[in-house]
């Protein structure tokens, strides 16, 4: 009797283990449900086929993959550690992905990476099944994506948010022809960003809590958030915090956002920014619990993606995400792939029920600021190189 | 006479030492910036909250010989359900009953898995880790939002004290249930005759069986009731502090209340007192990085907390003795 409960409990927990393995399959956008998610079985299966047969053509018997051949044009997506549903980065990339789905015919694939050590698995898995465009997003995929794309010259891949002039230099002819990697000037957006908060603030007080200085946008939406703030409000108090830990918790703690934001409001702060994942979604949640505080999201337009945080949510310094990956997806379609580093569009998001809060000669500066931060006439002050 | 005194400094001696410091040094810096210095502790509160809670769980089991290292999972999947149970019904009350009926369960499992099937209590707690965490992720769907989270509630005049006030008087709910919990759970250990089962079958059940005492049924009692302050736990997460849910949010919290539980020699008030010490150099290693102009890169002040536990562990609190008993299933002759 005892040694059936003991084998039941194994059986049931093994179970769970593989409910961890799937995980990836059952979170997609509703928008494409089942074939989608067949799909990305299929792939897994077909890779673990491919690599116990060594057979050439494994399509026949699933009907699918016939993304090896030349009419298909087949576009694959690897995530960062995190989800396709992350109501941020992810997910704005996956949005560009969906729109060449619909505007080119493209068949669509995610695969969410688990794990940062199987970052070159995921886009592998893509990259043997012949797939056309390959889409991965994220700073810490960028080594893997142009190893991968040093390994497959005849597949394009888009690194989201990844610095890819490959090798490091200046010299053009020295890229990667099938690599791009889609930059934003962050610091661009944290300045507008900024720049609203410094105009909006009563106290003269605000605050940023951020994801980890180990990855460089992050640093960047801070300078150009304080620099912002400096420009239109010279004598601004500024608190501004990095999460004290690794890539590995930086962006998924919520409570730490929360709490550093109650912090900084608990000593005046009246506009708090929140970037880094879902960290900065605790951050901003937590603003919307309290009157007459301000907070300005991050990546995406938040008001769409937090809806918890419509009580304060300003704006969202966006990076143009979708628009961006959506263009290089259609770039190398029409062989006009531009290899490199390419540089995507910044903005603040729609001031939403906030339309008629904020004074006019705020949105007129911001538009001011915005022109001349696309003219060159005003300059950010963040140089990364030194 | 003497002697007494002797032992009384060498009892209370430490403990009067480090509370005068904090009364200084937080009198100091209130004189010299009030707004901060309360921001400060409030977020010391704060951050010790759900690791008092765990570390509560842990004792709980540990006093009575089980090992618990499941506390991650039971707060994870407390705070999913908590989490879940608040969308649906937005109902906050229900939610948190939700959250600490679903810490129970698993304290049941864990309790029938070590007690009744005397596996492994390592791997019982590990197995609550996997399956929390695997449930959460498979479940979760983003778009999911609730009405809102637990508000403070101001406790009347005492919350317009000057810092004592805002800091300790105006919380919301399950911060004051978790100050509650420790004088609570303190007395009941060490002054029921509840509690002193529970030591004793946590350091010799053998002895405790032959006086009578029902081993299986104190490690159970004990261990589901862990599992409810867990559960507790994770309801603070997702219900009172953040107000939505996030996979894998516990981000090691559960595990941050075992060291606390050792570095409290076991004991709930212990516990506190090291969970506050956590928060503190949390709250203060946001503040120095607030006050900008730092020569050492962040990742150093983050480590404040864990140099301050070796410091503090090797120089104050001596040497930390677990109940005999634990991690041993007991059998019966």
């Amino acid at each position: 009797m005892k040694k059936r409960t003991a084998l039941l409990t194994t059986f049931l927990l093994l179970l769970a283990l593989l409910l961890v393995a799937c995980g990836g399959g059952g979170e997609e956008p509703a928008a494409n449900e089942g074939s989608t998610t067949t799909t990305e079985e299929t792939t897994n299966e077909e890779a673990t086929n491919e690599e116990a047969t060594n057979e050439e053509t494994t399509t026949e018997e699933t009907g699918e993959a016939d993304c090896a051949s030349e009419e298909v044009f087949c576009v694959g997506l690897v995530t960062d550690v995190g989800e396709i549903d992350d109501k941020s980065f992810n997910q704005s990339a996956w949005e560009g992905v969906k729109r060449a789905e619909a505007e080119l015919g493209a068949k669509i694939d995610f695969i969410e990476t688990k794990d940062a050590k199987d970052y070159a698995t995921n886009i592998g898995l893509f990259a043997d099944n012949g797939y056309d465009v390959i889409v991965t997003v994220g700073f810490a995929l960028g080594e893997a994506t142009a190893e991968a794309a040093a390994a497959h010259p005849d597949i394009f891949f888009i690194g989201v948010d990844q610095f890819q002039a490959w090798p490091f230099d200046d010299d053009a002819s020295n890229d990667l022809p099938n690599l791009a990697g889609l930059i934003f000037p962050e610091d661009k957006a944290g300045f507008l960003a900024g720049a609203l908060a410094g105009m909006m603030t009563e106290s003269n007080t605000i605050a940023a809590v951020l994801g980890t200085d180990l990855v460089p946008p992050v640093v960047a939406f801070k300078e150009g958030y304080e620099a912002g703030a400096r420009f239109v409000n010279p004598d601004i108090n500024i608190i501004s915090t990095y999460h004290p830990g690794g890539l590995d918790v930086a962006f998924t703690d919520p409570e730490w956002g929360a709490s550093t934001a109650k912090q900084a409001i608990d000593q005046g702060a009246d506009v708090v920014f929140g970037a880094g994942g879902k960290t900065g979604n605790g951050a901003i949640i937590e603003v919307a619990n309290h009157e007459g505080v301000y907070c300005i999201g991050v990546d995406t337009d938040q008001w769409e993606t937090v809806p918890e945080a419509h009580p304060c949510l300003i704006s969202s310094a966006m990076k143009l995400i979708t628009p961006g990956v959506f263009d290089l997806i259609s770039a190398a379609k029409d062989g006009n792939f531009p290899a490199g580093n390419f540089v995507g569009e910044v903005g603040l998001a729609p001031f939403h029920d906030f339309d008629s809060v904020i004074p006019q000669e705020v949105k007129d500066r911001l538009n001011e600021i915005d022109t001349g931060l696309r003219d060159g006439s005003i300059e950010t002050g963040y140089n990364p190189g030194g | 006479m003497t002697m007494d005194m002797k032992q009384l400094w060498k009892r209370y001696g430490p403990l009067a030492i480090i509370l005068l410091v904090v009364i200084v040094i937080t009198a100091w810096r209130y004189a010299l910036n009030p707004q901060t210095t309360t921001a400060v502790l409030a977020s010391t509160l704060r951050q010790s909250t759900p690791l008092v809670l765990g570390a509560l769980c842990g004792l709980l089991g540990e006093r009575s010989g089980v090992i618990n290292i499941g506390i991650e999972g039971q707060m994870l999947l407390a705070a999913f359900i908590g989490f879940l149970t608040s969308v649906w019904t937005g109902n906050l009350l229900l939610a948190v009953l939700a959250g600490v009926g679903v810490g129970a369960l698993l304290g049941l499992l864990l309790a029938f898995m070590s007690v009744t099937l005397k596996m492994d209590q390592i791997i019982g707690g590990t197995v609550i880790n996997i399956l929390a965490f695997g449930l959460t992720g498979y479940f979760y769907q983003a778009g999911l939002t609730t009405q809102g989270k637990l508000r403070p509630i101001p406790l009347g005049a005492l919350a317009d004290i000057p810092l004592i006030g805002p800091v300790l008087f105006n919380n919301p709910p399950i911060t004051y249930v978790t100050l509650l919990l420790v004088v609570i759970i303190h007395y009941v250990l060490f002054y029921t005759r509840w509690g002193l089962r529970t030591r004793a079958v946590g350091e010799h059940p053998r002895a405790a069986d032959t006086v009578g005492i029902n081993v299986y049924l104190v490690r159970y009692t004990n261990v589901v009731l862990g599992g409810a302050i867990a559960g507790l736990a994770g309801a603070y997460l997702t219900l009172e502090a953040v107000g939505s849910f996030e996979r894998a949010m516990t981000n090691g919290r559960g595990f941050v209340a075992l060291a606390v539980m050792i570095f409290g020699k076991w004991t709930p008030f212990g516990a506190w007192g090291a969970a506050l010490l956590f928060g503190l150099a949390t709250a203060i290693q946001t503040q120095l990085q607030f006050a900008g102009e730092l020569a050492i890169p962040h990742q150093f002040i983050g480590m404040l907390p864990y140099v301050l536990t070796i410091v503090v562990l090797a120089g104050f609190v001596g040497r930390a003795r677990p109940p005999a008993a634990i991690g041993q299933p007991y059998e019966t002759e």
